[in-house]
């Protein structure tokens, strides 16, 4: 008997295909019933999640069950599928589902939505008697070796984008976002995004102020916020928390005498200032000022290079995890 | 001599809470059990306290060793209102350690009696004017750690030191900057309290004590009244909570 697994996620499809092939949660069990039974093969999981369908087949003959598989899903769906999904059988099928189960596989690495949906994907088709032997041991040892895995390495740690590293900056700062007001001076893309991660995170409102002030006020209707007159910003800087800049202006805009003047009517409370322009559009002496906090794109970009090197080390410590965690385990099909 | 095994294990107990809130913040998982082994260690102080009180039949605040214990025990007991209430839990990683050093002290053979002297006469006011008074010294202590933890953690974000466990584990700033105002405003309300029921003794005189409370009392009243009306700084504010808990602390042991 042999594990094969074969599946399409994020990498290998696009949205518009990955949601021809979700399968509601509800009717997991029902899916590998069926997958079982079209295929002839004693034992299957099906799983799905937004990211990702997989089918994991226990098959006595890799080559036939395979064939099978392609043909379920080509009269199930209707697609022919052969350029975006991934085939794995035996040990590469086990590592990949003890990978995709430890968030390995994921689109945001780490995450641990994906190991409660593995686990629903079996139990439904444990409770629909499907599985055996092989694919229980399999699955029930994915699990035990996925919480090994986010138990002994730091794979979640660390932001890897720069506005994913202001915010957790901002995070650490106000601790939650919910009543952080946010600035944003300069219309750039990546002020936009910096601001965007800002408000998914909490933040409750938002003014964007620009030269031109028909391309603040875009930006601000985008962003469900207020366009402020650049002449404004100023007076703006007395009720905000946080400051994104990212104007294309050849010389600094934002200078110490500017909170220096408000710091008293913003009563010393603490402000994230996030310069992404290049040439900086804060000057560096503002970071002295005690209760600001300073930090250029420079700086965020190497945190986020730091959590990536910190992550693809994260990586190799988990996978070498998982090969002597299958080492040991003698499975069955693998 | 009980009270002192008591005190003992008390302290014992702080350290290992210690021990675990560091090692738990080092392996980057959160501590449970930092929270019970501090309880367990307010129930010890209480009852070395309670011991101490039987001995000399008032309120055991009349030797040194005895104040360090009752700050101590008022510490741990505001972590464990303040801790969980205000979800700042590595407060234990920095109070644990305050309350081993302050009991060390405490069980420095001279500073607190074998056979203490038995109190000839009690009064309610005078008995409520020293435990409120310790007890306020327990709010003011934490609020000071609280200010020491800003101070870090303000020190590692101007910096740019965020690879740390420390770091990774620290509340807040703002509610850092949060719990300074508040404990320094519970201390003072309490010490408050306990100047109040000084005034009010049968036997007051205005002792060089009482002299030193007043100002303590005064400067923390100018210290709250100026940063909730008029703002300060949150640097200022943090390491005047800690300066001024030192020297107020330091002023009471002179005496």
């Amino acid at each position: 008997m042999k594990v094969l697994c074969l599946g399409l996620n994020h990498e290998t499809a696009s949205v518009e295909l990955r949601e021809k092939l979700a399968i509601p949660s509800t009717k997991l069990g029902e899916e590998a019933q069926a997958l079982v039974s079209k295929t002839k093969a004693p034992e299957g999981v099906v799983i799905s999640t937004c990211n990702r369908t997989e089918f994991y087949l226990a098959t006595s003959d890799t080559s036939s069950g395979r064939r099978s598989l392609e043909h379920y899903l080509l009269e199930r769906f209707g697609l022919n599928l052969n350029e975006h999904y991934y085939q794995k059988d035996s040990r590469e099928a086990a590592f990949h589902l003890c990978r995709v189960v430890s968030g390995l596989d994921s689109m945001v690495l780490g995450e641990t939505e994906i190991f409660g949906q593995v686990k629903k994907g079996y139990a439904a088709a444990l409770e629909a008697g499907v599985t055996g032997g092989v694919l229980n041991k399999l699955f029930q040892r994915a699990f035990s070796i996925g919480k090994k895995v986010r138990n002994s390495t730091g794979i979640q740690e660390g932001q890897t984008s720069v506005g994913s590293v202001a915010v957790d900056l901002a995070e650490k700062i106000f601790g939650q976002l919910k009543d952080c007001q946010v600035m944003v001076i300069g219309a750039g893309e990546m002020a936009r995004t910096t601001a965007q991660s800002l408000l998914s995170r909490g933040a409750h409102s938002i003014f964007v102020t620009n030269r031109s002030f028909d391309k603040a006020q875009i930006l601000a209707e985008e962003m469900n916020g207020v366009a402020v007159k650049f002449d404004a910003w100023e007076e703006a800087l007395q009720k905000v928390d946080i400051v994104i800049s990212s104007t294309g202006a050849p010389h600094a805009i934002i200078k110490p005498e500017h909170i220096t003047k408000v710091r008293r009517k913003r009563r010393y409370r603490p402000l994230l200032m996030v310069d992404i322009a290049v040439p900086r559009d804060i000057e560096s002496a503002v970071g002295n000022i005690d209760e600001v906090y300073l930090y250029d794109v420079d700086g965020l970009q190497e945190l986020a290079a730091d959590a990536r090197q910190r992550r693809s080390e994260q990586i190799r410590k988990c996978e070498e995890i998982i090969t002597s965690a299958l080492d040991e385990s003698n499975l069955i099909g693998v | 001599m009980i009270e002192r095994w008591l005190l003992a294990l008390a302290t014992a107990l702080a350290a290992i809470a210690a021990i675990n809130a560091w090692r738990s913040l080092t392996s980057g998982q959160r501590s449970k059990a930092t929270l019970p082994i501090l309880a367990i260690t307010c129930l010890l102080q209480l009852m070395t306290l309670g011991v101490r009180g039987e001995m000399v039949g008032a309120c055991p605040l009349s030797e040194p060793g005895e104040i360090l214990v009752y700050t101590a025990w008022s510490a741990v007991l505001c972590y464990l209102i303040v801790g969980p209430t205000y979800r700042v839990s590595l407060l234990g990683l920095f109070t644990a350690p305050l309350v081993v050093i302050l009991q060390l002290l405490a069980l420095i053979p001279g500073l607190m009696s074998l056979n203490p002297p038995r109190v000839e006469t009690t009064t309610g006011w005078g008995e409520s004017h020293a435990a409120l008074s310790v007890l306020a010294f327990g709010a003011l202590a934490l609020s000071a750690v609280s200010g020491s933890m800003y101070l870090i953690l303000d020190h590692m974000l101007k910096n740019k030191k965020f690879s740390s466990d420390l770091f990774k584990n620290l509340p807040s700033i703002s509610l850092l900057i949060e719990s300074i105002k508040r404990l320094s405003l519970v201390g003072v309300i309490v010490l408050t309290g306990g100047i109040i029921a000084g005034f009010l003794a049968p036997n007051f005189d205005l002792n060089k004590h009482i002299w030193i409370a007043g100002f303590v009392w005064l400067a923390y009243t100018v210290f709250i009244l100026w940063s909730h009306l008029r703002g300060m700084p949150p640097y200022f504010l943090a390491w005047i909570s800690v300066i001024l808990f030192c020297l107020s602390f330091a002023a009471f042991g002179i005496i």
